[in-house]
């Protein structure tokens, strides 16, 4: 292609900024055969000869677990499937790309402000269709520019050495002006997953004292929530509603903020409003779905979690829990067939786990105590408790269902044992017990439900109690011995893994290392932020490991 | 789908533009045979393709403000990769017809607070407008001016006629053919920008040449 002399980059331009092409290894995923050919001829134009094609997200996912790549340019629009945004974030949260992969999103302009204010997880950079070829290889530069100068940064956050990241930020912050608020940002969420809040916010003031990002408002509003600060969290939130109207994760937060306040109603609004703007997230229907259940707001309870099954058809956040979530709430709608129905049209999904069977056993067992088949309730409640016997687990709200059908089936021992264990795992949960104490009442065993609950929960708390002050004492070895027994009496129960984790780091720390003990608070911290994801004290837990790691020399494969 | 009229024409709009970006990708796909009437004519087509394409994207953008003001996503970026970005564009437009310059000022900082595809929307604009003009050459510059960022796109043409330096001076919509209506939509876009108060503009003069200068507080 002629060029005028004049575009040629400057010769002699310093090395960092030479980018070879030629090495990188690029997929291009878009739906439209002539496009992804357009597109792929574009990147061979530049020096790019390393292209893969994907026709979908199911495509990409595969492709992406075959090899690695450094540049992944992605249509939003996918057609029947995922669209480009689920499958990122499919990527980023099952860690199939790392930080360093560049991740490009084609967008048509109607879903523009889909991509750059809705997405939580925003992609590197996106390019408006139709657009040059000059346009996209200078964006996909200066992305990759950035990369490279974010590559320590990242090393670090891919190892878990917050700390270290945070220090590479701050290198930015001083040196690079480029990347200022870049680095600035990225420092911000560091600083959020280290649970060190206030300087978050000190950070993100010095941001908006800049400019006055909508993102920046954001990150200071979620450091202001997570101090406790709601009224203030709540006030910057409104303010910054009006003028970023389409920041979808703002309705989230302020749904968080309101919940702190325990304002379950406003919470609830927000999520509506979230949902009204963009409400493909599977997480934020899931999310309404709940909160407007424990409003009682059964109509737009079964909305949300209908809704979650119908968006999130393809997608890995739904759970068979899912669809006992909507046909709870259709049973207490009344709608019996309503339910039947939704058993009856996701039958091959539930039947492929063992969960799922569960799901629709005890759903079934529901439908026929409500129809007053007991003959055929008893049938479904046998081939749960054959499930249940088996290992196999629901979340706390299907197992309090189940208990309720064994009830009514006249297996009060199995129902007994199903709420103690519910009980025993969730031993701080207010909705939860409350939710156990009503089945008791309204199968008139109100006494027994009380001392069932009693003696679940006292045991733990039990346990959980004696392991923190025998911690604090200074006896770390007792304690990890108590907190272990707790954990084995309740297997689901995050906080107390998380006490678990706490001691027996405590442990080692004054006793040396103990390959087995590592190896417990290991899988107890990986099944805690399994359970209880996002969970505060989570961050500070992987740190402490991984500095214990770090000390005994323990190499770990580090992901991604 | 059910369309009421006007949503119907952004639909419709919306396809052509796509359409239209395809048919480009097909122009560029055509080779050279370094044959001056043959390539002069496909380069001419390319050029006209992308004119078109640029045009349907602003209507589109217009189209949507009748209803709720333009809301720009402003973040950080660097002026620096922005006006390279033009210049690179403008290039690949020129095909060596004309000259294509790009300069920035010491004083520009490495990051300015805009939003990019709305202002490289406002700059490409401009740029079809020079290209179409221009006897030889385009410069594109970043500069500060006022405590704003002053992005200019400038040419060695005969400049802009009076009644639409009289209607830029005075502020009022200038509803003449494809220039006015270009020149409306970066006055928009230079307006939404706004910074404590402080609104972006778009102004316009000659200097041996059409100057388009776009501020952004």
């Amino acid at each position: 292609m002629p060029l005028d002399s004049s575009v040629n980059p400057a010769p002699g331009r310093a090395s960092d900024a030479f980018i070879d092409y030629s090495a990188l290894r690029a997929l291009v995923v878009e739906d439209y055969p002539g496009m992804r050919n357009a597109l792929r001829l574009s990147l061979n134009n530049f020096g790019i000869t390393r292209v893969q094609q994907a026709a979908n997200a199911a495509e990409a996912i595969y492709q992406v677990k075959q090899k690695p790549y450094d540049f992944i340019l992605c249509d939003f629009n996918l057609g029947e499937g995922r669209d480009g945004q689920q499958l990122l974030e499919e990527l980023r949260h099952s860690h199939l790309i790392s930080l360093g992969t560049v991740f490009m999103m084609v967008t048509a302009e109607s879903y523009y402000e889909k991509v750059v204010a809705t997405a939580e997880l925003a992609p590197d950079d996106y390019m408006i269709k139709p657009f040059s070829p000059e346009i996209l290889r200078s964006r996909l530069e200066s992305v990759l520019l950035r990369k490279r100068a974010f590559r320590e940064a990242y090393r670090h956050f891919h190892a878990q050495e917050l700390d270290a990241a945070i220090a590479a930020c701050d290198f930015l912050i001083q040196d690079k002006p480029k990347y200022l608020v870049d680095a600035m940002r990225f420092k911000g969420e560091l600083l959020v997953a280290l649970g060190r809040f206030e300087e978050a916010e000190a950070l993100y003031q010095k941001v908006i004292a800049l400019r006055a990002i909508p993102w920046a408002r954001l990150g200071l509003s979620r450091a202001l929530h997570l101090q406790g600060k709601d009224e203030a969290a709540e006030v910057e939130l409104r303010d910054v509603m009006e003028q970023a109207p389409g920041m979808v994760a703002a309705y989230d937060l302020l749904s968080d903020v309101c919940l702190a306040k325990k304002d379950a109603r406003a919470a609830q609004e927000a999520l509506e409003q979230g949902v009204a703007i963009s409400g493909r997230t599977v997480r934020r229907q899931q999310k309404l779905g709940e909160i407007a259940h424990t409003n009682g707001d059964l109509e737009t309870a079964s909305t949300a979690f209908a809704n979650v099954l119908e968006k999130g058809r393809h997608s890995i956040f739904v759970t068979p829990g899912d669809f006992g979530n909507l046909c709870r709430v259709q049973l207490e709608q009344g709608d019996l067939k309503g339910a039947a129905d939704t058993l009856k049209k996701n039958k091959s999904a539930l039947q492929a786990s063992p969960e799922g069977q569960l799901v629709m056993a005890v759903t079934q067992g529901r439908v026929q105590v409500g129809c007053g088949n007991l003959k055929e309730a008893a049938k479904a409640v046998e081939a749960a408790a054959a499930l249940r016997a088996s290992g196999t687990r629901g979340d706390a709200n299907l197992m309090l269902d189940m208990a309720g059908i064994c009830m009514a089936s006249d297996r009060q021992d199995e129902a007994d044992s199903i709420v103690a264990e519910v009980a025993r795992n969730a031993h701080d949960s207010e909705v939860l017990l409350a939710r156990a104490r009503k089945i008791y009442d309204d199968a008139g065993r109100t006494d027994a439900g009380t001392a069932v609950l009693a003696l679940a929960t006292a045991d733990v708390r039990k346990l959980n109690n004696e392991g923190v002050v025998l911690a604090h004492r200074g006896d770390f070895r007792a304690a990890v011995d108590t907190l272990l027994t707790a954990c084995a009496e309740a297997p689901h129960n995050p906080r107390i893994m998380m006490n678990a984790v706490w001691v027996i780091l405590k442990y080692i720390d004054q006793a040396g290392l103990d390959e087995n003990m590592i190896e417990a608070a290991r899988r107890y911290l990986g099944e805690a932020e399994r359970l209880a994801p996002g969970h505060a004290r989570l961050a500070g837990l992987r740190l402490q490991l991984k500095a214990v790691e770090n000390r005994f020399g323990i190499q770990r494969k580090s992901s991604a | 789908m059910k369309f009421d009229g006007t949503d119907l024409y952004a639909a419709l709009i919306h396809e052509l533009k796509n359409d239209l970006g395809l048919l480009s990708m097909t122009i560029d796909g055509i080779p050279r045979q370094g044959e001056t009437e043959h390539d002069a004519t496909v380069d001419a087509a390319q050029l006209l393709c992308q004119s078109v394409v640029d045009r349907l994207q602003q209507a589109l953008l217009i189209y949507r403000t009748i209803d709720q003001p333009i809301r720009p996503a402003i973040d950080a970026w660097s002026p620096q990769d922005a006006v390279h970005e033009i210049r690179d564009r403008a290039a690949a437009l020129a095909r060596g017809r004309i000259r294509v310059e790009a300069a920035l000022t010491p004083d520009v900082p490495e990051i300015w607070f805009f939003d990019r595809d709305l202002v490289e929307m406002a700059l490409i604009n401009a740029i079809h407008n020079s290209l179409a003009h221009a006897r030889s050459t385009l410069r594109i510059e970043a500069s500060m001016t006022d405590g704003c960022l002053a992005l200019t796109v400038r040419d060695d043409s005969p400049g802009y006629p009076q009644h639409i330096l009289a209607s830029a001076a005075a502020n009022v919509p200038c509803r003449s053919k494809g220039t006015g209506l270009g020149l409306q939509f970066s006055r928009l876009i230079a307006h939404s920008h706004d910074n404590q108060g402080r609104r972006g503009e778009l102004r316009l003069h000659n200097d041996q040449g059409a100057v388009f200068c776009l501020l952004l507080p």
